[in-house]
């Protein structure tokens, strides 16, 4: 197992086995990302229907109307943005879809059959797939209502025929060669119609059917269209929170390990490492190496569930691992200083909490960095928990490339060598 | 085996050591005998490389103690139970024998060997923590035994111990000497110095005051024998340097002794010769 192997075992046995630190890196971060994710996530996509921007570019009673009835329907919210918002919208992943009523919209909606199927225009975050699937069946409800109020009266479809063929024939207006067209085609599909029974609404929803009757038949022609998802915000309120939690579980295995340190001191086992053959740089690398991975493994095991529990996105696991890898190392650093500079555990426990809480708050892990006022903005600079949420925001939702988590991800790898090279010539193993 | 020649530690303004030298022989258990204080641990801990010395010089069979050779020669039993409480007994020994790059067979077989000999194998897999105080001692001396160290450093190894579990620690003691182990045992009980030591050093306020065998100690500074002696018409009582002498004497005054009481000085005598002080106060 080798020596330092022994060491990380040690501590991580040591560690896990102390209740109070396992709360505080597991329970109590999963409980900050649950409560604070849910209550940020109610005012996003919750269970309350679909998030659509809608924009009428038709502006007529019937365009109006049918806006009017998916802002009724329960599986849509609908908010109205000019076109133009509304695909940005959408683009940044604020809603999940936005349909655009485009000019003639009503005419073709309000006539059965002159003015050909409605169209609508409809844009959807491929990344919510299973949210489209209902959106289009949603939509063709919607679509197949025209049918019906068409019907409303207890006329059948055939009737409605008829009263048209009536009506073509005592228009004086219409033009003579449209005028036999007509009627020539008209009662034809009467017959055919009657012969066919009823017809049911159901039977006629299909999405994009163009050919012969069917077309005047469809109750929509949904054009979809592809779109180029550039998300600057957060899927869900966890994917805020879960970065936050991150911070608190790092305090608390960091925590740990610099009363461990101590303990090792105060309890008098470090007698025992400084009288063995090891160097003391042995001993506190493996200290490191030990809180080195007790870190890794406990944001894993946090993103994990981030991921299977508050559905938070991994896109980028390359991304994740160099955020933890560089994170894990900053608080390594942060441990061993704050070993230093506390001496014994009271100290450690006063400085840990006291100097934490303000990088915590100043840095993100409370209020989340976006939503932070301009000059707390400023002041979150100088907290190194600032560039570990961000680390990890970089690495999911604010999907930095490469080179702009450069930024965050060196200055905790820096700062963790520091702090690593400070605290360990400063720390005393023996009193 | 152990060479330490003009050593001095200070701390601040106390002098913990002053100017102390002293050979501590291969195969012996050396006792240091001193109250609280008197800097017994400090001496362990420059020995076992803990502490540098201000001064003088210190060398374990040639080597300077922070050196890894010496380090692997020694095995200290710190003063405090050295170990961790969350962890069992068998984790304890696997981790502190890695220390020391023994191998995992090694670390088995020598585990079971060094609980089996301080009779504590039965509790192996228990925590630490819901060990007993004698137990932890017994432990504390396993962990220190077992990457088969030539010289253990004991630092007060009884405070805390039973009678019962006090005597089992020194059997394990001498049978460790019988092994050819060297040890140095510090301790303010003079009675266990008395049985365990083949020499003793009276240390106080960081000086070491005398050092010989317990009888030599006794026999130089233990000062008179008492003597009672009690007949059918007196009690004779009288200190003498010479009791035997001095018994012949009487008997050949009186023929009807009754009752006889010799009490023969002891480690404490000496230390109140030594210091005007008594050991323990
Ligand atoms: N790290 C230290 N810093 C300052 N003073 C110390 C330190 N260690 C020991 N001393 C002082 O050195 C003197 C000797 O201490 P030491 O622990 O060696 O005594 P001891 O003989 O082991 O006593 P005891 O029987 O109580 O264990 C004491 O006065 C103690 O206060
Ligand atoms: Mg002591």
């Amino acid at each position: 197992m080798g020596l330092l192997g022994a060491m990380v075992k040690k501590d991580l046995k040591l560690l896990f086995r102390d209740k109070m630190t396992v709360f505080f890196t597991f329970g109590f971060p999963l409980i900050f990302a649950a409560f604070f994710g849910s209550i940020f996530s109610s005012g996003g996509s919750g269970s309350a229907g679909i998030a659509v921007v809608v924009s009428d570019l038709d502006q007529s009673t019937e365009s109006a109307a049918f806006v009017q009835r998916m802002d009724e329907v329960n599986e849509l919210r609908v908010e109205i943005l000019p076109e133009h918002e509304a695909r940005e919208a959408t683009r940044k992943g604020k809603k999940v879809a936005y349909i655009i009523l485009p000019d003639g919209f009503g005419k073709a909606y309000g006539s059965l059959f002159s003015g050909g199927t409605p169209e609508v225009i409809i844009g959807v975050d491929p990344s919510r797939k299973a949210e489209a699937g209902m959106l289009q069946g949603v939509m063709m409800k919607l679509g197949v209502e025209r049918f019906q109020n068409a019907l409303s009266d207890n006329t059948s479809l055939a009737d409605v025929l008829g009263d048209s063929i009536k009506s073509i024939e005592e228009d004086q207006n219409i033009p003579d060669d449209w005028r036999v067209l007509l009627n020539d085609y008209l009662p034809k599909m009467k017959t055919m119609l009657e012969k066919e029974e009823a017809m049911t609404a159901t039977t006629s929803v299909t999405a994009n059917g163009d050919n012969g009757i069917s077309s005047a038949l469809t109750p929509l022609d949904l054009n979809f269209e592809d779109v180029m998802i550039n998300r600057d915000g957060p899927k869900n309120g966890y994917a805020v929170t879960i970065p936050q939690a991150m911070y608190w579980a790092m305090m608390g295995v960091v925590m740990g390990f610099g009363l461990a340190l101590v303990q090792e001191k105060t309890l008098g086992t470090m007698t025992r490492l400084v009288a063995a053959p090891i160097t003391r740089l042995q001993i506190l690398g493996g200290k490191a190496l030990g809180c080195f991975v007790a870190l890794f493994f406990v944001m894993t095991a946090l993103f994990a569930f981030a991921r299977l529990v508050f559905d938070v996105p991994i896109d980028y696991p390359l991304k994740i691992l160099l955020a933890l890898f560089c994170v894990s190392s900053g608080f390594v650093g942060i441990m061993m200083l704050l070993a230093a500079l506390g001496k014994t555990e009271r100290g450690i426990s006063s400085l840990g909490w006291g100097v934490m809480m303000v990088f915590a708050m100043f840095g993100g892990a409370m209020i989340p960095l976006f939503a932070m006022p301009e000059w707390m903005k400023a002041m979150s600079d100088l907290s190194p928990v600032k560039w570990a949420i961000l680390s990890f925001e970089g690495a999911t939702w604010r999907n930095f490339s490469y080179e702009e988590l450069l930024l965050p991800c060196g200055i905790m790898l820096m700062l963790g060598i520091i702090c690593f090279y400070a605290g360990s010539r400063m720390i005393k193993l023996e009193e | 085996m152990i060479k330490i020649e003009g050593v001095s530690k200070q701390f601040d303004d106390l002098l913990a050591v002053d100017n102390l030298s002293l050979d501590i022989h291969q195969g012996e258990i050396f006792g240091l005998l001193g109250p609280n204080g008197a800097g017994k641990s400090t001496i362990i801990s420059m020995i076992s490389g803990q502490q540098l010395p201000t001064s003088g010089s210190l060398k374990i069979a040639g080597h300077s103690p922070v050196s890894n050779q010496s380090k692997r020669l020694i095995g200290v039993a710190p003063q405090t139970t050295a170990m961790y409480e969350e962890l069992s007994a068998l984790d304890n020994l696997e981790f502190f024998g890695s220390l020391y790059g023994m191998s995992q067979g090694d670390l088995k077989s020598r585990s079971d060997e060094v609980l089996e000999f301080t009779g504590l194998s039965e509790r192996a897999q228990d925590r630490v923590k819901k060990y007993s105080g004698g137990m932890k001692r017994r432990l504390n001396l396993a962990i220190t035994m077992l990457h088969q160290p030539e010289i253990l450093l004991l630092d007060e190894p009884t405070v805390g111990v039973d009678p019962q579990s006090r005597n089992k620690l020194f059997e394990n003691i001498l049978d460790l000497k019988a092994q050819g182990k060297t040890v140095l045992y510090t301790t303010h009980y003079m009675e266990e110095a008395e049985k365990l030591c083949d020499r003793v050093g009276i240390l106080d306020h960081g000086k070491l005051l005398a050092l010989d065998s317990v009888d030599g100690l006794i026999d130089e500074y233990g000062g008179e024998s008492q003597l009672d002696v009690t007949t059918a018409d007196e009690v004779i009582t009288l200190g003498t340097q010479h009791p035997v002498a001095e018994l012949q004497e009487i008997l050949r005054e009186h023929s009807n002794i009754t009752d006889l009481k010799l009490k023969r000085p002891d480690l404490e005598q000496v230390f109140l010769h030594l210091t005007g002080r008594h050991l323990r106060d």
